[in-house]
């Protein structure tokens, strides 16, 4: 496949010279910079060979912005990281969002962290950012907000129309789970458009990135995404590994999985327990708050805490496993055996959670892609990617399991698909308990102060959510000079305003319920 | 007769549904079976301030967020209380640094704050402590010997 779209991506850009990197340094097969006349062409190459491009990053380099865009494919596994160069004085870029609409997002998101001007974009207004800032944040040196721009900027303001108004949900609403807030047009019951506001949450994670070292960010990857801290933290440190070339042994190896695992499960737990909550049912609530509880205390024994996880280090893990751990969790995998056919008939087999969910929020495959969906919600679309068979990390490689995928696409499949991840989960765990070897946690030479070779890497894993990508450019320094979190959260809720438009608003929240949403993931 | 009914607002708080952050996970944690919030009166939660006399102010509070904030305790009607759960709540925890652009640094700059329950985030037992606590605060009494005494 590298080779092929080598060849072809050479025919159809000429002049632009194309460089193959070292995969399991850099995580991008082929890198190329384009003239910004050429971006466009060089997108729509990739569309029509059906790539999606998983994230847009801004990189500050002083003497100029570098806009990364990075494609890969859901068929094989083929990165291609495409750069452009942009005046740091007047950033001008063309926009890409009429090819791959997860871009208009991502561009909402460069316009006002950085400055970025994108010519031909439909909606420049703040997404992110209060109203009233008047800087640049993540751009390296102070560069003050100009008036043209904040004028240009503003935050969102609905236009009304003769028959229609608004409905807020959120900030403060209980079934965005946090502090969403999307904006609706409705006509009668009936939404006419959906607009998501985001930044309620938003705690500069990638501002402290660049004014921390490397181990000091640790405990804020838990923070991001509350709920499924582990996978953030395996991505972490494996991130880091790989950027640094740490080798891990094979026991942490295994006891990483574990608790990825186990924390995939209590993650799902709650989704299913608020989804529920979300349409009417509130004893499931209780139910899974009960097997979570049980998760909760046997991480908590290795972990020392419930919710915000910091366990894994640089090189291993932070202390070792004990037989209570592997008893415990022994337990627990009989237990949740057997749970699986008390929620199918308490949530699967009701015929109004049925009713409420069947054929509602249909994603199809091609809208999956140009979205740029993850996780569960691209396999309930019916598309077989899991990072954990494409890209294994840690000990997932050894682990024998299924990648479950739904038919229709709608909030019912994506249940059923979450339920069957969940036994597969339990699968995982079960194995790596067996082939748990003994031996050391910590790698003998995992260096003190961590100090990365220069260059830049995109790794993913795959969280209870999806896709996150980090993005990590290294200047030879102990802090990173950027890092990118392409979380799942935030490209699953961009595919939410086509899904919610003409239906009911009732089923705009069985729809935004299903796509999972962690806010502070989203805002960073 | 003020006695009397401090005795009923103590005893029946009714909280209202405002999960910010990680520590609005706990606070659920907190009303479900296990903890039981319930067993203090305290179970009810409301989606809408009106019907609300607690807010507990569960995480990070941000600039674009603190006129929500405010906007929802002024609709509260009184007498209310405040509980900030959390270090993010109580000082903006460990999102503050120099140059942060986007964190208030503590909730008790927007409205007055009751009881403080530390942690990142803190145990559902520390918000039940914060609960006692608030009770105390409103009754004079407390429901049980305080966690000193044991020691």
């Amino acid at each position: 496949m590298v080779e092929s779209i080598k060849t072809e991506l050479g025919a159809a850009l000429q002049g632009v010279e194309i460089a193959e990197a070292n995969y399991l340094e850099r995580g991008y097969h082929l890198s190329l910079e384009v003239a910004s006349g050429e971006l466009l062409n060089a997108a729509r190459f990739f569309d029509e060979r059906g790539f999606y491009l998983a994230a847009i990053v801004c990189v500050d380099y002083r003497e100029y912005l570098e806009l990364v865009y990075l494609f890969a494919n859901h068929a094989s596994l083929c990165k291609v990281k495409v750069t452009l160069k942009v005046d740091p004085a007047k950033p001008v870029a063309p926009t890409i969002s009429a090819i791959f609409d997860c871009a208009y997002w991502h561009e909402r998101e460069i316009r006002e962290f950085y400055g970025v001007l994108f010519d031909g974009h439909p909606n420049m207004t703040y997404l992110f950012l209060h109203d009233g800032i008047d800087f640049y944040p993540l751009r390296k040196e102070q560069i003050p907000v100009t008036d043209d721009d904040k004028r240009a900027l503003g935050s969102f303001r609905p236009g009304e129309g003769e028959d229609t108004f608004f409905v807020n949900l959120g900030p403060q609403h209980p079934s965005t789970h946090g502090v969403l807030r999307v904006v609706l047009k409705m006509d009668g019951e009936y939404i006419e458009e959906a607009q998501p506001v985001l930044g309620y949450l938003h705690r500069m994670h990638e501002k402290m990135a660049e004014n921390r070292s490397y181990l000091q960010f640790l405990p804020n990857t838990g923070r991001m995404d509350y709920l499924g801290p582990m996978a953030f933290n395996l991505g972490y440190v494996t991130a880091v590994e790989r950027l640094c070339g740490i080798p891990v042994p094979d026991r942490a190896n295994c006891v990483r999985v574990i608790a990825t695992e186990l924390n995939r499960i209590s993650s799902h737990l709650l989704w299913l327990g608020a989804y529920l909550a979300d349409l009417g049912a509130l004893t499931p609530f209780l139910f899974v708050f009960d097997d979570r509880e049980q998760i909760n205390d046997i991480l908590e024994g290795i972990t020392g805490s419930r919710l915000t996880y910091c366990y894994f280090r640089f090189g291993g893990l932070y202390n070792d496993v004990e037989e209570a751990f592997i008893a415990g969790t022994k337990a627990f995998i009989e237990r949740m055996r057997s749970r699986f056919s008390l929620y199918e008939k308490l949530v699967g087999g009701n015929v109004i959670f049925i009713n409420r969910t069947r054929g509602i929020g249909v994603i199809t495959k091609e809208r999956a892609r140009k979205q740029a969906v993850s996780g569960p919600v691209l396999r309930g679309a019916g598309i077989p990617m899991d990072m954990r068979k494409t890209e294994p990390c840690a000990a997932y490689g050894e682990m024998d399991f299924d990648v479950p995928v739904g038919t229709r696409g709608d909030a019912l499949d994506i249940y059923h698909v979450r339920i069957r991840e969940m036994e597969n989960a339990l699968k995982i765990i079960e194995q790596a308990l067996a082939r748990l070897p003994e031996g050391p946690v910590m790698a003998e030479k995992a260096p003190k102060k961590l100090k990365p070779p220069k260059g830049d890497l995109y790794h993913t894993v795959e969280t209870p959510r999806g896709e996150l990508g980090i993005y990590i450019v290294s200047d030879e320094s102990d802090k990173p000079y950027r890092m990118k979190w392409r979380v799942p959260s935030f490209s699953n809720l961009m595919i939410f305003p086509e899904l919610a438009k003409g239906n009911l608003l009732a089923d705009a929240v069985a729809i935004l319920g299903s796509l999972d949403l962690v806010i502070p993931e989203i805002d960073r | 007769m003020e006695k009397v009914l401090d005795l009923a607002r103590a005893n029946s708080i009714w909280p209202l549904t405002f999960g910010l952050a990680c520590c609005a996970i706990e606070m659920m944690s907190s009303a479900m079976s296990r903890f039981d919030l319930d067993r203090f009166g305290a179970g009810v939660f409301r989606a809408s301030p009106r019907q609300a006399d607690l807010m507990i102010v569960t995480g990070t509070v941000t600039k674009k967020m603190a006129p929500v904030l405010t906007t929802l305790y002024d609709q509260m009607p009184s007498p209310k209380w405040v509980i900030a759960m959390g270090n993010c709540a109580i000082s903006g925890g460990p999102f503050v640094f120099e140059g942060q652009y986007n964190v208030i640094e503590g909730v008790d700059l927007l409205v007055p704050v009751d009881v403080y329950v530390p942690g990142c985030p803190p145990r559902p037992e520390g918000l039940l402590e914060g609960f006692l606590k608030l009770e105390e605060k409103i009754t004079g009494t407390r429901r049980f010997p305080g966690p000193e005494s044991r020691w």
